[in-house]
């Protein structure tokens, strides 16, 4: 049996910004979806806010991601039959009134400088805009930790730096911690701590 | 939670509103065809039971007649009898006329043949001969030396009794006719075809006719009274004529159906297997539509669970979605059936050997098979999204 991750152990303060990265296949993905309640480790614990969120149900792992986790894909993951208001809104409407949720919504796409395109199907969009608006999605329910699996890396250079200084502004001014798998060595300056997976550990060096 | 009950109608609308038309057009055509398969199926049956059934009543019996009492060869007083009738609610009209036995012979081929003599204005408010001539005309009242025949009776090329009949006499022929020992001859007026062979398989006559066989007949008897009621008071007359003189021999048209009563059972088991058939590949086509626009919605799924969308929510808003779909279909394949399908075999029946067939769809069938086929649609929708929100998050995601 093959182990996508090995003998890891890792802790994340609250309010930092890390970024996990390594090559295709080390693991980076695997570790990301495990400590956002995506998927299950087949052995060993992830604690969140000091609990073992691995003993919990799959209900109660679903209302800890509704309210405290934000989780970003690499391909957006947007709905298409969806405007940008429409997917912002939905994690909101499991907590709040309609009315209450577009409110938060349109708050928070301006916040991402998307309020003139919020009712733009994710086809009209622009791949740097469509990342803006699953951020604006995980945003929506104000999380302590906001996940994003190589956020960047279907987008110009550009749209990178646009992205990334949304994640810096939401770490240093709102104090999210953001957890970060990237590719790119030049993104590691927006980070407070890097690690580093090489064949499913942690790599010292 | 807020919205539990608001967001699977949110999000199914969402679906409908901004999903692909064409897949959706394509889905709600095929819950259509499904559904009027379903129907046709069970309309043209019936249609064949009620076909059968209704040219029992309007060419043989009536919806209700009257035999003479056990022992006696006559109605007696029927004119009083047929008055009484004739005041009865429900009763639309009344005719009589004598059942003889008689000998007809053409050109030395010869049969024996129930005859009826009739007044045939009045008999044709009630038995509707005179709406099935083959060729020739029907009975007039003076009309003292012709004689209808049914088509089994005069026989000829695609006639089922052939055997026993006149061998294909045509109108304007010569008939012997021997009734008491007195012989006379007629001319074949008509021919008629019912396509009911008991109907088909007599002659009629005028009772003026009757007469120059028995001069003694007294017309205030009769062999047979023949009534047409409304349809939904058929049991009611029943009941009444009863009533009115206990003695009588007082029948359903149900009586006098011979083989289309045999034929009808058959075909009403035909129409349940056929249903039941129908119903299994109605269900199994609207389960593959809607399984399959479920699993292409996968990864959709599996990015509303990770979002904090609860599975059932997520379930319930693809139950909508198939029950929005057999809403249409079903109204798609309605109007297809009753302003298409309908009409056109209303003005062209399918011709069978023993009736002419319309569709004939009764309320409750059509509900039954709404019934049948919502439910099959709110399964289909069920079990696939029940599927697709147990399988790992990240696998519909990622789609692996």
């Amino acid at each position: 049996m093959t182990h996508a991750l090995r003998d890891i152990s890792l802790n994340v303060d609250y309010g930092e910004f890390l970024m996990i990265t390594g090559r295709n296949g080390s693991g980076k993905s695997t570790l990301m979806h495990i400590m956002a309640l995506l998927d299950s480790p087949t052995s060993g614990r992830v604690y969140i806010n000091g609990e073992d969120a691995t003993q919990l149900s799959d209900n109660e792992k679903m209302s800890l991601r509704l309210k405290s986790l934000g989780y970003i894909f690499q391909e957006y993951a947007l709905i298409q039959e969806h405007t940008a208001l429409q997917n912002v809104m939905l994690p909101a409407l499991m907590l709040n009134s309609f009315s209450d949720a577009k409110r938060m919504a349109t708050s928070f796409l301006k916040k991402v400088d998307l309020g003139h395109k919020l009712n733009r199907l994710p086809s009209e969009l622009s791949g740097g805009e469509q990342q803006r608006v699953a951020i604006a999605r995980s945003l929506i329910n104000n999380p302590k930790i906001i996940f994003a699996d190589e956020p960047t890396a279907n987008l110009d250079s550009v749209a990178s730096k646009e992205v990334l200084e949304i994640f810096k502004k939401l770490n240093t001014e709102d104090g999210i911690t953001i957890i970060i798998v990237t590719h790119e060595p030049e993104e590691l300056v927006y980070a407070t701590k890097v690690i580093n997976l090489m064949d499913g550990k942690i790599d010292e060096k | 939670m807020k919205n539990n009950l608001k967001l699977p109608f949110y999000l199914a609308a969402q679906s409908i509103k901004r999903g692909r038309k064409w897949t959706m057009v394509l889905t709600i055509i095929l819950m259509a065809v499904a559904f009027v398969n379903l129907i046709f199926v069970s309309a043209l049956f019936n249609g064949i039971v009620e076909g059968g059934n209704q040219q029992t009543i309007d060419m043989m019996s009536g919806d209700v007649y009257v035999t003479p009492k056990s022992g006696s060869m006559f109605i007696d007083n029927k004119d009083a009898l047929i008055n009484n009738i004739k005041s009865i609610d429900g009763v639309s009209a009344v005719t009589s006329g004598y059942q003889v036995p008689v000998r007809i012979e053409r050109n030395s081929i010869s049969g024996g043949w129930i005859t009826l003599a009739i007044n045939p204005a009045e008999y044709s408010k009630v038995i509707g001969i005179q709406n099935k001539m083959f060729t020739g005309e029907y009975l007039n009242e003076n009309d003292d030396n012709q004689i209808i025949l049914g088509r089994q009776i005069a026989g000829g090329d695609g006639v089922e009794l052939d055997a026993a009949s006149l061998k294909g006499a045509q109108v304007g022929d010569k008939v012997a006719v021997t009734l008491n020992g007195v012989q006379k001859s007629f001319t074949v007026k008509g021919i008629f075809y019912t396509k009911f062979l008991e109907s088909d398989d007599q002659a009629y006559i005028t009772q003026t006719a009757l007469k120059s066989f028995i001069s003694d007949v007294s017309f205030d008897n009769a062999s047979v009274i023949k009534i047409k009621t409304v349809a939904s008071k058929r049991n009611l007359v029943l009941e009444a004529v009863k009533s009115v003189d206990s003695s009588l021999n007082v029948h359903l048209w149900t009586e006098a159906a011979g083989i289309t009563k045999s034929a009808s059972k058959s075909f009403v088991s035909i129409n349940i297997i056929l249903t039941i058939v129908g119903t299994v590949v109605a269900a199994a086509t609207i389960f593959i539509v809607i399984y399959v626009d479920i699993i292409n919605r996968r990864r959709q799924i599996g990015i509303l669970r990770a979002i904090g969308i609860r599975p059932a929510i997520i379930t319930a808003s693809y139950v909508i979605l198939a029950i929005f779909y057999v809403i249409m279909g079903i109204a798609l394949g309605s109007l297809l059936f009753y302003f298409a399908l309908s009409p056109f075999f209303k003005a062209h029946p399918i011709e069978l050997p023993l009736v002419d067939v319309v569709l004939n769809l009764s309320q409750a069938d059509y509900i039954l098979r709404i019934e049948i086929v919502s439910i099959a649609a709110a399964v289909s929708g069920l079990i696939p999204a029940i599927v697709v929100t147990r399988t790992k998050m990240i696998d519909a995601i990622i789609g692996r």
